[in-house]
């Protein structure tokens, strides 16, 4: 157990979960970096994981793919990527090709840094991303996205002080940012990543780097410590709590003295009706998208009881005042997830945020539940996303309410093979 | 080393807990690192599965790699703690299959007793999905069936009903119903629903029945070689070959009661085995028959699809609703032998047999047939053509995961299969109506089918914006250098019928090339017309 400050406390176990590896951040951020290409070296394992899990049909021409291993690869010194890369720049002529490493190439210790320096040009760079469930779960592999395109920020000069914004959220979020910052007087140099490879944004010693997604420790890190860029630690914006304190937060950084209280206050306001159905409800989030130290923060803020927020990640600088925020909250890392569910048996939380391997089974078990992913692919941030965040919260519990009695014993009567 | 965006068949691990998904009192450990969980969330999204589905990982990290740790013991532990399985399998995943690590000493080092244990540490570079469920379900049939007095009556096993197999509950139903009405009992179902202790009992049946040439046909196999059991292997897809299955089924079960003095089984009355039990038990046969359907007579139809759909959708397409098969294939290349042998005489040309979809597509993009029967994948390559496409086998999807009643298998399924030819291929007289008044008002189809894009996976239930995709689409068919068309040429293409305007525009596309025309006038439009007989 961890002593983080105060009261809050960490306990670790020993991650034996459910959850995605870190490929599966193709999913968002080929369609957020547009002129790019994001090939995996991976195995039939990984194309069928992207094919099924992240539902990427191919439609046209994707700008995703495997370089396949077979049998035969494995025997080889080095794989040979110089044929597949001249096929990806003849048919969808990228800027930037991501090469994504996998569990499998991993264990056979290829030299990934060396194969990406070796195939990038200087009109196409091809770029390392580890990537490989050995090491990174779900979000964690955006972060070495952006690791990856440190060297493509422009190096600012000194004398200009702007915010880049650290994380992919989709335009119209970016736009509202962009605009919320401009107002309080802070000059915006960007989004690290930009939708075009191209426009990265330029960044240095008088850059403030505000995290807008909490799983992208590292390259904040980088950032610190190669551009002297100095990192918001604040609140992540999800909430009227967490939007207040990151916008001011953020303004004092530029010397800006703001009171949003109420505006926080207004916000609460208008989802009154989702809060007074939260309050008191007992909430326990599994770990899956390391976005639950926020979500649960928010919940709690909401007057939810929050009986526990696992998260596969837990960083104690980068996340220091969300742990702060949440006091008094049981917070696990790495959870295993066999103890959850006794917990939860034992608990009977009135809402579960979890993953969608285990969604249905624990609505099977009678518990109303919430897919961790839905998170990451709505428009929650800032003041425009606080309604949208909490109606997330809001939605199962009140379709739940709507829904007929339910006879488990008559309407799951064979429905699973393996039941008894 | 190749470049692959799709595969028709998935890896060894989900061909192996698509078994044990189906089985009670069997859990599966993957020794593998944490993505592999992701075969969980198939089990939970499409088939909805509503309790936790039997599958655990012993989650291995590039740190425990490094200190030599393994979780295996530990987590085959917490299993047999949380879940108590009669049975547990562990398997290797690609990553730890390189580490060669003796998954038997480990799971011994659990101290669980060796009984309660099976590693199937198969080869996952050279093993894939079907091969693999097929080879767990006969090492499980192996390890369990056990020499079993004889049910008093007739009685029959089916084998290889597996989890996130195409309309199988539908399936079993089908078969459920025929049997019920010949008076035969089911023994055993596996893997789907069996225990361990079913699978001991398999024996007790008179006859195994083993519909599909992937899964459980070797079990069915060796039970026949280590027991002595008859077995059926053929699929009773279609009216006939449905016919064909109950007499054999009848003819092998009279043989048997006939040694144990039981009075025979007679086939009754067919309308014994409708749905209200007093009409025709399928529609197909009248159906074929009508009027209007003679158009089926120059369907030009192209199947791809596994080995047991398309051998039997193309015989079904052919024998009995008279269509023309101008191709097939299947990328279930270990089976490619048998397909070509049960389609001799059915194929203009070679079986196709390629596990690269891009293959496919061109194939159907240069026949321009008038149905596809294939997998999802062939639907969205048609899709993007504008050919009629039904899906006819696995991989599945959400959307072969219905609520209602939808078989393939028997009467009830020789019902649905037509009527999905049917509601796929462009109608009979309105057709003739179309092609004579052009557009007959229906042009808003075209922008119809562009503009409902459809739920493409559990995730992408509208998170996953469909609208990028879409707008994707487009651009990608003006950058497979199309020609020019004059805006006059562009008014006289929209009076040909919307549903062929797509293949009269490449054909013209391709004319317009050869004659070395870079721009399609309504002159270029007019001459290819005349030479293409348009």
């Amino acid at each position: 157990m961890m002593q983080v400050s105060g009261d809050v406390q960490i306990i670790k176990e020993d991650n034996v979960t459910h959850s995605f590896c870190g490929l599966a951040c193709v999913g968002w951020m080929y369609q957020k970096i547009k002129d790019s290409f994001f090939l995996i070296l991976g195995t039939h394992t990984c194309a069928h994981f992207l094919q099924n899990a992240l539902g990427m049909m191919i439609f046209a021409k994707p700008r995703f793919g495997i370089a396949l291993m077979e049998e035969g690869d494995l025997s080889k010194n080095e794989p040979t990527l110089e044929e597949i890369i001249r096929e990806i720049k003849a048919d969808h002529n990228p800027s930037v090709i991501f090469l994504l490493s996998s569990c499998t190439p991993e264990v056979m210790k290829v030299d990934f840094k060396g194969l990406a320096h070796h195939l990038s040009t200087p009109d196409v760079p091809v770029l390392f991303v580890p990537a490989s469930g050995l090491v990174y779960n779900f979000t964690q592999a955006e972060d070495s996205v952006l690791h990856a395109l440190v060297p493509f920020c422009p190096q600012a000069p000194a004398g200009k002080k702007s915010v880049v914004f650290l994380g992919s959220v989709n335009d119209a979020t970016a736009d509202d940012l962009r605009a919320e910052a401009e107002e309080l007087g802070i000059h915006v140099a960007g989004f690290l990543p930009e939708s075009r490879f191209d426009k990265m944004p330029a960044i240095g010693p008088d850059t403030v780097l505000a995290p807008i997604q909490p799983y992208l420790s590292r390259v904040a890190v980088k950032l610190e410590r190669e551009r002297g860029a100095r990192v918001l630690h604040s609140l992540f914006p999800f909430g009227p709590d967490g939007s207040r304190v990151f916008w001011e937060d953020l303004a004092r950084e530029f010397g800006i003295t703001i009171d949003l209280r109420d505006r926080e206050k207004a916000a609460w306001e208008k989802i009154r009706s989702q809060t007074d159905l939260l309050k008191g409800k007992k909430v326990f989030l599994t770990a899956d998208t390391m976005m639950e130290l926020p979500l649960g923060r928010f919940l709690k803020s909401a007057g939810a009881d929050v009986i526990e927020c696992s998260s596969a990640y837990i960083n104690k600088k980068f996340h220091a005042r969300e742990l702060e925020a949440l006091a008094g909250v049981r917070v696990v890392e790495q959870p295993n997830f066999h103890r959850q569910l006794e917990d939860v048996k034992r608990l009977q939380p009135d809402l579960i945020v979890t993953s969608l391997m285990t969604a249905n089974p624990f609505a099977g078990h009678g518990f109303v539940v919430k897919w961790s992913m839905e998170f990451m692919l709505m428009p929650i941030h800032s003041w425009s996303g606080v309604i949208p965040l909490a109606n997330l919260f809001v939605s199962p519990l009140h379709r739940r309410s709507k829904l007929p009695a339910f006879d488990k014993e008559v309407w799951l009567e064979g429905v699973m093979p393996s039941a008894e | 080393m190749r470049l692959a965006f799709w595969l028709y068949e998935g890896t060894a691990l989900h061909g192996i807990s698509r078994v044990t998904n189906s089985m009670k009192g069997v859990h599966t450990v993957y020794h593998a690192p944490q993505g592999d969980d992701y075969i969980t969330a198939t089990y939970s999204m499409l088939e909805r599965t509503p309790d936790f589905p039997g599958l655990s990982i012993s989650v291995v990290r590039g740190r425990d790699l490094a200190q030599g740790v393994s979780r295996l013991p530990s987590t085959l532990q917490q299993v047999d703690h949380h879940y108590h399985p009669d049975l547990t399998v562990i398997a290797p995943s690609c990553s730890t299959a390189l580490l060669q690590e003796d998954l038997h000493q480990l799971a011994a080092h659990s101290g669980l007793p060796p009984e309660k244990i099976l590693v199937y540490a198969l080869n996952p570079f050279r093993v894939s999905e079907n091969e693999a469920a097929d080879g767990l379900f006969t090492e499980l049939v192996k390890r369990y069936a056990a020499p079993h007095e004889k049910t008093a009556l007739p009685s029959v096993n089916l084998l290889g009903f597996t989890s996130l197999g195409f309309h199988l509950r539908a399936n079993l139903t089908s078969l459920r119903r025929m049997l019920q009405t010949l008076g035969i009992t089911v023994n055993v179902v596996a893997p789907w629903g069996a225990g361990i202790e079913d699978l001991r009992k398999l024996p007790a049946a008179w006859l195994n029945i083993a519909p599909y040439r992937e899964i459980g046909l070797t079990a069915a196999e060796y039970l026949a070689e280590t027991f002595a059991m008859p077995a059926i292997y053929e699929a009773p897809i279609g009216v006939e070959p449905t016919l064909a299955w109950l007499r054999s089924v009848i003819e092998n079960l009279n043989r048997t009661g006939a040694e144990r003095g039981v009075p025979p089984i007679t086939l009754p009355k067919l309308s014994a085995f409708s749905l209200d039990g007093l009409s025709a038990p399928s529609g197909v046969p009248w159906f074929a028959r009508t009027a209007d359907m003679e158009s089926f007579s120059n369907k030009r139809a192209f199947v791809f699809g596994d080995a047991t759909h398309t051998v039997a959708i193309v015989k079904f397409l052919r024998d009995e609703l008279g269509m023309k098969i101008i191709g097939a294939g299947t990328y279930m290349e270990r089976h490619a032998d048998w397909v070509r042998k049960e389609l001799e005489g059915y194929l203009p040309g070679a079986l196709v047999v390629t596990d690269r979809f891009q293959d496919v597509a061109k194939i159907i993009d240069d026949e321009m047939p008038d149905l596809v029967c294939g997998t999802q994948m062939e639907r969205h390559s048609c899709r993007k053509l504008d050919v009629p496409c039904m899906v006819i086998c696995p991989p599945t999807h959400i959307e072969n995961h219905l609520l209602g009643y939808y078989p393939f298998f028997g009467f009830d399924g020789s019902d649905v299969i037509a009527d999905r030819v049917y509601l796929s291929c462009k109608l009979g007289l309105e057709k003739h109506l179309i092609d004579f008044f052009g557009d007959a008002g229906l042009e808003y189809e075209e922008n119809g089918v562009a503009a409902s894009p459809e739920p493409e996976s559990f995730t992408g239930n509208g998170h996953i914006e469909p609208a990028v995709e879409v707008e994707k689409e487009a651009v990608a068919l003006t950058e497979d250098g199309e020609m020019k068309w004059s805006d006059d040429a562009e008014t006289m293409l929209k009076k040909v019928p919307f549903f062929v305007r797509k293949k009269v525009r490449k054909n013209t596309d391709t004319f317009a090339r050869s004659i070395g025309e870079s721009i399609v006038t309504v002159e270029v439009f007019r001459k290819a017309k005349e030479s293409l007989g348009g």
